[in-house]
């Protein structure tokens, strides 16, 4: 049984086929279900995006047999998600764990932002100072699927992967990867932690994400 | 399991009958009306449609729907206003300028839209307690959204501050989660509704600090100790907990309209009984707006009673 309803299928194939330009490949690495209880309805999910959208390709990776591509994508836990745009470059875009509930409105966010190549939230101010960054950024957003303030976290953070091929932005499920989150001490979402020393919580207007950036680099 | 298309924006156009500043129930009504008498409608939300209503666990009260999650409700509303016509984009309003024969708004990133009608749906935050430590553990133990961060406190020990509907109803969710649920009110009995009263007083994991206030959070990192002082001794006693769920009312988000239509002192926007504000062709709807009984279905109505009177008014 497909996990999409038919009024969402249908409203995604019309979204997909409006405003997806180029391919955009996903790619979904999985473990057995018996230590990976989100891994299935994670590859479902995406093999049915893949099929509703002609430019979306899905290809699922195995973490135990696919080791030398989990490796190259630097692929920590699972369920993950990475997406690659048209040429096949790694987009920085990652997320650990299921995007469901409000979160799967980030994934689609993220297929159309990378597809049509614009990251519209930013404005030309904004997205200049992203591309200025030439130093490794590492941003992980603690999220919960019933959260509805975390899409807007995860796509500053996304977006700014696309832009800056330095970034890489994950999306972290807290429920999934506990031990994570008590790490980072998340009592409440979103909860961002850059380049693992920097943290705020809440989700930010663009301006101050893009302030919080540069904090975490230390100085703007 | 839900997969929710709350934010996808979709293109917009630079002219629109009616835009909404706002895409909570009273909005997505709005929508439903507008677009049904032919006007085209934008609603901007910056975070989810359905706004409060994905902050809800569980709906009771709105007829039709003996019991609907929060967040089912919300995605059934816009669904509706979608297949009607309505147009959404995900983007945050920063500033509304007045004309005569339009209004025109400036969203974050730069772009402006105009508006024949402009329907101010800004809603409501939760309102802080403003005591010591409040900040300090905001997010470390101290939350607003019970919807949120409440599997954070699972088989954990937790308080609820407040004793109104939306309390109640974050106390029953958190005591499906948590190990126990203290209820801390200044007051000696409830404001929330009967129905909720009975589900409360009847669930062994909910327990009850009556006359009481925060007087101040303590912890080192994460919260540790809430500071509770009785209303009537005045007696203070430290008591130890993991978490504190803030639900104590609303306050309007009305700041970047206060100076363009007129506010009560606590920020609420005042209409007529059509919903038109102190300036022609700006409405207000919902929470933000200066009523007696802030629900879905009075939001909804709002929505309604704006749109017929601007028809009428403005486009007729």
């Amino acid at each position: 049984m497909p996990l999409l309803g038919e009024k969402d299928a249908n409203y995604l194939r019309k979204t997909f086929s409006e405003q997806l330009l180029s391919n955009v490949k996903l790619l979904v690495f999985v473990d057995d279900p018996s230590v990976c209880e989100y891994c299935d309805p994670t590859q479902q999910i995406l093999e049915e995006l893949a099929e509703l959208g002609e430019k979306i390709e899905t290809t699922v990776y195995n973490v135990k047999t696919d080791k030398a591509t989990a490796g190259m994508y630097k692929v920590e836990m699972t369920p993950a998600i990475v997406i690659l745009n048209d040429s096949g470059k790694d987009t920085g875009i990652r997320f650990y764990g299921i995007p469901s509930g409000h979160e799967f409105s980030s994934l689609i966010q993220d297929i159309i932002m990378v597809s049509s190549g614009n990251v519209s939230f930013f404005n030309e101010d904004l997205s200049k100072k992203i591309r200025s960054i030439n130093t490794p950024v590492k941003i992980r957003v603690f999220v919960t699927p019933s959260c509805p303030y975390c899409p807007k976290a995860v796509i500053e953070a996304h977006g700014a992967a696309i832009l800056n091929e330095h970034i890489t932005a994950e999306m972290i499920e807290a429920n999934e990867f506990p031990e994570l989150s008590m790490k980072y001490g998340v009592s409440s979402v979103p909860h961002t932690v850059i380049n693992e020393r920097h943290s705020f919580v809440g989700a930010y207007p663009e301006t101050a994400f893009v302030s919080e950036l540069f904090k975490a680099l230390g100085g703007m | 399991m839900l997969f929710d298309l709350g934010s996808i924006s979709e293109r917009v156009a630079e002219r629109y009958d009616v835009i909404t500043v706002g895409g909570g129930p009273s909005a997505l009504a709005a929508a439903i009306y507008a677009r049904r008498m032919g006007l085209s409608i934008l609603v901007t939300e910056k975070a989810i449609e359905g706004g409060q209503l994905n902050l809800t666990t569980t709906i009771d009260n709105y007829p039709g729907f003996s019991n609907i999650r929060g967040e089912e409700l919300a995605a059934k509303m816009k669904d509706h206003a979608r297949q009607l016509g309505a147009e959404f984009l995900n983007g945050v309003v920063t500033k509304i300028e007045k004309h005569d024969e339009y209004h025109t708004i400036m969203l974050q990133d730069g772009k402006a839209i105009l508006a024949n009608v402009i329907l101010l749906a800004m809603g409501a935050n939760p309102k802080k307690l403003n005591v010591p430590g409040e900040k300090e553990f905001t997010a470390r133990g101290v939350s607003y959204c019970a919807t949120c961060d409440g599997y954070f406190f699972k088989d954990k020990h937790v308080m609820v501050i407040g004793g109104g509907d939306t309390a109640m109803n974050e106390a029953l969710h958190l005591s499906r989660i948590a190990k126990s649920v203290t209820v801390v009110h200044r007051r000696d009995k409830l404001r929330a509704v009967k129905a909720l009263q009975d589900k409360v007083f009847s669930n062994d994991a909910i327990s009850f600090e009556w006359n009481s206030i925060v007087d101040r959070f303590e912890g080192s990192s994460q919260l540790e100790f809430v500071v509770l002082k009785n209303v009537k001794t005045g007696e203070k006693k430290r008591v130890k907990t993991d978490g504190v769920f803030v639900a104590i009312g609303l306050s309007p988000n009305s700041d970047i309209v206060r100076n363009i239509v007129k506010t009560d002192e606590n920020g609420y926007i005042l209409t007529d009984e059509n919903m038109e504000t102190s300036v022609p062709r700006i409405y207000a709807i919902g929470d933000a707006r200066k009523k007696s009984l802030r629900q879905i279905v009075t939001a909804v109505a709002d929505g309604a009673l704006a749109i017929a009177n601007a028809f009428e008014k403005y486009f007729a």
